[in-house]
């Protein structure tokens, strides 16, 4: 009875949701017209028939790897160095986590500002330094740049959080007898801090993963609703987005839904399976 | 003393004395809810009689268009009438609305998009009701521009009736004209070719010691990759076959593709127009009004904003022929006011949409300067040539509607319109020739066209 509330929350708001767009991926609906049963057409189409898809599934895998990896990379050293006791680190820690509280549009206005070719501010910085002007959001190849530029910024909060608190928990006599046998700074944080923070780092990508993946509002806003410059931006979301609401292909857009929860479900499967097979070798 | 406290009092210091309550924070809640859902569903009260009146304008734009509603109003006062602004994509909110149950009663619809939604069902056909008023519907045939009237024509059905022409052609800065002594074309039928506008162009763009630009000899205020292909169009190419409803677009022709080139050239090659990355700072529309450019392509719906710009003079001429084309040509850029289908004030509808399109409200459009009417009547009309007093050549506004030459008319013109987007950006930033056209653009279009 206590649970009913929840209950009924998760029934109406996540499993109808996920049943009703199972059953729509086998169907072809416009909104208006009733819907009729097209079998695997809708998979076939896309897989086939629909050059934008491979586009898409290219743009965000670049746009996963540009964005997971470098947030990672990034996410330790910050969480390391933040590890530190160090006077003030509580200052560093809250400027570190703001970006996480600021909403995905209003950072991305602000940082389109920011790309602007003449007037941005990089731009002007960059000038500072003797580099000419970087078409930032114009031109195709440095659009992408850009966007995981800003996902970068936008995703290092969070996993420098997660990495961090499994840092402090850590045992401090580790790295002590690390210390009196002679293991350097270095060689301490390789030996020691990264694999007792194993979980947290796949946790990390795992879950870096499936939000580059279903990228959406930051594409949306900073380069607009086709995915431009040229769909250099046009990733899954972006796809979904224009199948089911400039379109009206709710069939097809729910059986790219589909699509993107498989590869999701597999990869993370893979990813799972690599972290644990490590752990046991250890 | 505390004895003698009254118990509101008394409550009143409980309630300070203690932090914020678990059930006190619920019954907040439960109350703010119950306020805005209240108000939310007072908002969406169905029992309301006005007419609901869909339509895209910028502020210039709706004050004038305030003006037609009124004077509808004035002439029928039994049809209160609400409208609705658009917002950025009117395509998309207009889908939303009607898929929601909550279409509006009449609706600007657009020449490129209307498809999709008469194909969807949304858009009520007008011929039966034309039919049954034959006076109106002979009047109305013989004071159209066929190619407006036509453009509206889908599948059998009519689906909307053309209010504008919003065609394209190009305004120019008659002091930057003036004072490099050019005198661009006046009517449609003395087109300037492709070489003597390059020419005008690279003696009108000015660079300053530094090389950089001060003043662009050419800018566009439209869409690039459509206005791309309007220098197709005018280079001897239809852009589809047939325009109506078409299995396939002639994105592969070589005239075509030609004329596309010379678009891209004017910035890439010849650097007389501003490429991509110099319009992030300052739009094209800016750097017209401010005389930062000698000429820009755009339609009527630029004209209130040039008008109002502070010490703009302009004029207006024709667009330029390539070596392949017949006659300068522009598109038809039109709007047209549809009914929906599912309308329970059709009747009113109907009034409203005949006003607008019709005689008397075309006239009235065009004392206001709000559009190009689509009407002979009202384009001819002194009340036009009063509100474009400053327009000296005339003609390429009251004749463009008959210069015009259609665009694809098709249900599946937003996926045309993405692919058109991916492939002709490379050939506007001048990494791809034109010609990669025949090899990715035209096959993949055939195939949404085909698979529609």
């Amino acid at each position: 009875m206590f649970i009913a509330p929840n209950l009924l929350a998760v029934a109406v708001f996540m499993l109808f949701p996920l049943g009703f767009s199972l059953y729509m991926a086998f169907q072809k609906w416009n909104l208006f017209n009733p819907a009729t049963f097209v079998g695997w057409a809708n998979f076939h189409r896309l897989f086939t028939g629909d050059p934008l898809f491979a586009i898409a599934l290219r743009n965000t895998a670049v746009f996963t790897v540009g964005t997971v990896v470098p947030t990672l990379a990034i996410s330790l050293i910050v969480a390391a160095t933040l590890n530190r006791k160090i006077k003030g680190i509580g200052i560093f820690r809250t400027v570190l986590f703001l970006p996480l509280a600021v909403s995905a549009v209003v950072m991305a206005v602000v940082w389109r500002f920011v790309f602007d070719t003449n007037n941005g501010l990089l731009n002007i910085m960059l000038g500072w330094i003797g580099i000419g002007p970087v078409p930032w959001l114009v031109d195709p190849t440095w659009a992408m740049v850009s966007l995981c530029l800003v996902s970068i910024w936008q995703s290092v909060p969070f996993a420098t959080v997660i990495l961090l608190a499994a840092m402090q928990g850590v045992p401090e006599d580790l790295y002590e007898a690390a210390k009196i046998d002679g293991a350097g700074e270095i060689r301490r944080f390789f030996a020691i801090t990264l694999p007792l923070i194993r979980s947290a780092s796949s946790f990390v990508v795992v879950v870096s993963i499936i939000k580059s993946f279903q990228a959406f509002d930051l594409v949306y806003v900073l380069t607009g609703g086709h995915g431009g410059p040229e769909s250099a931006t046009y990733v899954f979301g972006i796809m979904l987005f224009q199948n089911a609401f400039a379109f009206t292909d709710v069939g097809y857009a729910s059986a790219l839904a589909w699509v993107m929860f498989a590869i999701l479900l597999v990869i993370t499967i893979l990813q799972l399976r690599f972290s644990r097979r490590n752990s046991l070798e250890q | 003393m505390a004895d003698n406290q009254s118990p509101i009092f008394t409550r009143l210091e409980r309630h300070h004395s203690r932090p914020f309550g678990r059930r006190t924070l619920l019954r907040g809640a439960g109350v703010l809810g119950a306020s805005l859902v209240a108000s939310t569903l007072a908002g969406c009260d169905d029992h309301d009689d006005a007419l609901t009146f869909f339509f895209q304008a910028d502020p210039e734009e709706a004050d004038a268009r305030m003006r037609v509603i009124d004077e509808f109003q004035r002439r029928h006062p039994g049809i209160k009438v609400r409208t609705v602004r658009s917002g950025g994509d009117p395509m998309q909110q207009l889908l939303t609305f009607c898929a929601g149950g909550k279409c509006p009663d009449v609706l600007m619809v657009w020449e490129l998009t209307y498809a999709g939604l008469a194909d969807r069902g949304v858009l009520l056909d007008l011929n039966p009701i034309l039919a049954g008023d034959p006076t109106y519907a002979s009047e109305l045939k013989s004071d159209s521009v066929p190619a407006l009237y036509d453009t509206f024509e889908y599948k059998g059905g009519q689906y909307a009736f053309p209010e504008q022409w919003s065609g394209n052609y190009l305004y120019f800065n008659k002091k930057l004209f003036d004072d490099a002594n050019l005198r661009p074309p006046g009517r449609w039928e003395d087109a300037w070719s492709f070489a003597e506008f390059l020419d005008f162009a690279k003696r009108l763009t000015k660079r300053d010691a530094s090389d950089k630009v001060t003043q662009w000899g050419f800018v566009d205020t439209w869409v690039p990759y459509y206005s791309a292909g309007l220098f197709g169009m005018n280079n001897g190419a239809n852009w589809s076959s047939p325009w109506n409803n078409p299995r396939r677009m002639n994105f592969d022709d070589d005239a075509f593709i030609e004329g596309v080139q010379f678009y891209a050239d004017l910035a890439n090659k010849y650097q007389v127009a501003p490429k991509a990355a110099d319009q992030q700072s300052m739009s094209t529309m800016d750097l017209f009004a401010r005389g930062q450019s000698a000429m820009a392509m755009g339609g009527h719906w630029r004209y209130s904003t040039f008008s109002e710009a502070g010490g703009l003079d302009f004029d207006v001429t024709v667009l330029p022929v390539g070596p392949k084309g017949h006659g300068s040509w522009s598109d038809v850029g039109t709007t047209g006011l549809a009914i929906a289908a599912d309308s329970p004030r059709k009747q009113q509808a109907w009034e409203f949409v005949k006003f607008l399109t019709g005689p008397v409200g075309q006239a009235v459009i065009a004392e206001t300067g709000l559009f190009v009417p689509a009407l002979k009547s009202a384009i001819n009309s002194a009340g036009f040539a009063k509100a474009h007093s400053r327009v000296h050549n005339l003609n390429v506004l009251t004749g463009g509607p008959a210069r015009s030459r259609h665009l694809p008319v098709t249900p599946a013109w937003e996926r045309v319109d993405a692919l058109m987007d991916r492939n002709f950006g490379p050939v506007l930033r001048g990494v791809q020739s034109a010609t990669s056209f025949k090899t990715d653009l035209a096959a993949d279009v055939d195939k949404v066209l085909r698979n529609q």
